[in-house]
């Protein structure tokens, strides 16, 4: 007979639990009430009234949030994930099929994982004479390491039983792959996929601090240049959306294709 | 149509060396026997003496490192792709891969083969409705209690309807009153597949339920005893057991065995 499961459906509602927790709504609101004041006592305290504007003027700042800048930094993050995914399951196969390719890569991928954000950045502006290039170069370098190692270690994690399973049914290499070792290392994929998102929303902002003419960071960089916090905070709240929209829709394909997870 | 072709192993010797000591160890020290097209041969030994490493270079994962193990005129692990829908295998553990369904597990192996997918979807519904799964058909394995789960990997073995059949621990971990049915479901469809099948089991009841004959293996795979348990009347199966556990703690055949040879 069948365990005593809690079946798909209740496991989806699960996943899918949209209740605004109450702790959260309590702390932003918190949080809220002691920046609207501080921004009133700013004068009383010797706080420069720029400092910490009120939620009056984030909010005009918010209305002049140009779309263009918005949609310009989605891409070049979308585009670069995209690219450092590819790039880092490919070499991750590659390494996971040849012992002697692994040996010879992988101490370079961790010394690559070890450059600081902001030297890739300098020898981006220093190589490459396109801000695009740029920005893409920086974004790959930063996140395909991850997705690699990740998807390298994963595959590796693939149950040896699994794998004998599979071996004595003869599949040819390719399905091999298709049929085993890629579908076993989703959920890894997905986790890196998240911690990629993130680390690639911070990256593309630092890297188009420097050199760019659009997006995010560059409206980041004027705001700082006219002294506006308000228009800081304005783009900060639209990078923490982003940040938390791109997350949801990763989770949701994940509920999607994970359905078969306890 | 021609039946599954016999299986010969000739001076087989498998040596594996140590990745840590660097040590060789003998795990097959020579092993000659032949086994019949569709004969159900149950292998018995204690821990260690060598029936994985046998059960292993049957399924072609390894080489031997002398001698010779053929299926018919071919090597499983030189001709290893020839194979391919010939051999299946039942695991100690059911190995459902826990992302497909027990309809998808059990066309796995069609798929590998490449049959068009609507047969592969026809032969796994009916191999799962001979093992009495077709109400679960859409469940994943965790849905799914042990014994239907191992049923699954039968089903999944039986779906290409293979020359041989590989079982190794197949139903050890199962309860006996589960166990006892596999065992018989197994043997039924095996018989009715007219595929030969090789049982490795520590369990001697299972072995004498299920086997044509028992072969039995002493320290690296010594042949101790070859028994056809049809020359055992059900009556004296309790002797018979005795005999072979008498074997295996002796590492050297039992005078019982020797006179019924």
């Amino acid at each position: 007979m069948p365990h005593e499961s809690t079946g798909h459906a209740e496991h989806r509602d699960s996943v899918l639990d949209l209740t605004f927790p109450r702790h959260t709504l309590v702390s932003l609101a918190v949080f809220a009430v002691c920046w609207e004041l501080l921004s009133y006592l700013a004068p009383v305290l010797g706080i420069p009234p720029f400092a910490i504007p009120s939620f009056v003027k984030i909010a005009k700042s918010l209305a002049t949030i140009t779309p263009v800048d918005i949609v310009v930094t989605l891409a070049r993050v979308i585009g670069a994930l995209l690219a450092s995914f590819v790039l880092g399951l490919a070499l991750a196969m590659a390494m996971y099929r040849s012992e002697s390719l692994e040996k010879y890569l992988h101490p370079m991928i961790r010394l690559l994982m070890a450059v600081p954000v902001v030297s890739w950045i300098l020898f981006a502006v220093l190589w490459f004479p396109g801000v695009e290039f740029r920005i893409g170069f920086v974004l790959v370098v930063v996140c395909g390491p991850v997705f690699l190692i990740d998807t390298l270690d994963a595959m590796r994690g693939v149950p040896r039983e699994l794998r004998s399973m599979m071996r004595s049914f003869r599949p040819t290499t390719l399905q091999y792959f298709i049929k085993l070792m890629l579908p076993a290392i989703v959920p890894s994929i997905f986790t890196s996929w998240k911690v990629n998102i993130s680390l690639a929303i911070r990256v593309v902002t630092i890297a188009e601090l420097v050199g760019a003419v659009t997006g995010i960071g560059h409206q980041l960089s004027v705001a700082q240049e006219l002294f506006s916090v308000a228009d800081v905070f304005a783009w900060t709240l639209v990078l923490v959306a982003l940040l938390f929209l791109l997350e949801a829709a990763v989770v949701r394909v994940e509920t999607r294709l994970l359905r078969w997870r306890v | 149509m021609s039946g599954p072709p016999p299986i010969e192993a000739r001076g087989v010797r498998k040596v594996f060396r140590q990745a840590t000591t660097g040590q060789s160890v003998v795990a097959i020290e020579r092993l000659d026997m032949t086994i019949a097209p569709r004969e159900v041969v149950a292998i018995v030994g204690q821990t260690g003496c060598g029936k994985s490493t046998f059960f292993d270079l049957l399924i072609g994962l390894e080489a031997p490192t002398e001698g010779s193990l053929q299926i018919g005129d071919k090597s499983p692990f030189a001709d290893f792709d020839h194979f391919r829908g010939r051999i299946a295998t039942v695991f100690q553990q059911d190995r459902l891969l826990p992302w497909r369904s027990a309809l998808d597990n059990a066309r796995l192996p069609l798929e590998l083969i490449g049959l068009p997918e609507a047969e592969q979807r026809e032969r796994a519904l009916t191999w799962l409705n001979k093992l009495g799964l077709g109400n679960f058909t859409n469940a994943y394995p965790h849905e799914l209690s042990g014994g239907m789960r191992q049923r699954v990997a039968i089903a999944r073995a039986f779906a290409v309807q293979p020359d041989i059949l590989l079982a190794d621990e197949a139903f050890g971990h199962l309860d006996e009153v589960t166990a006892a049915e596999l065992r018989d479901t197994f043997l039924k469809l095996a018989r009715e597949c007219g595929s030969t099948a090789v049982l490795i089991t520590h369990q001697l009841e299972e072995a004498i339920g299920v086997g044509d004959r028992i072969v039995v293996f002493g320290k690296s795979a010594k042949l101790l005893a070859d028994i056809h348990v049809a020359q055992w009347p059900k009556a004296r199966h309790g002797e018979l057991r005795e005999a072979i556990q008498a074997t295996l703690q002796g590492n050297a055949p039992d005078p019982r065995l020797q006179t019924k040879a």
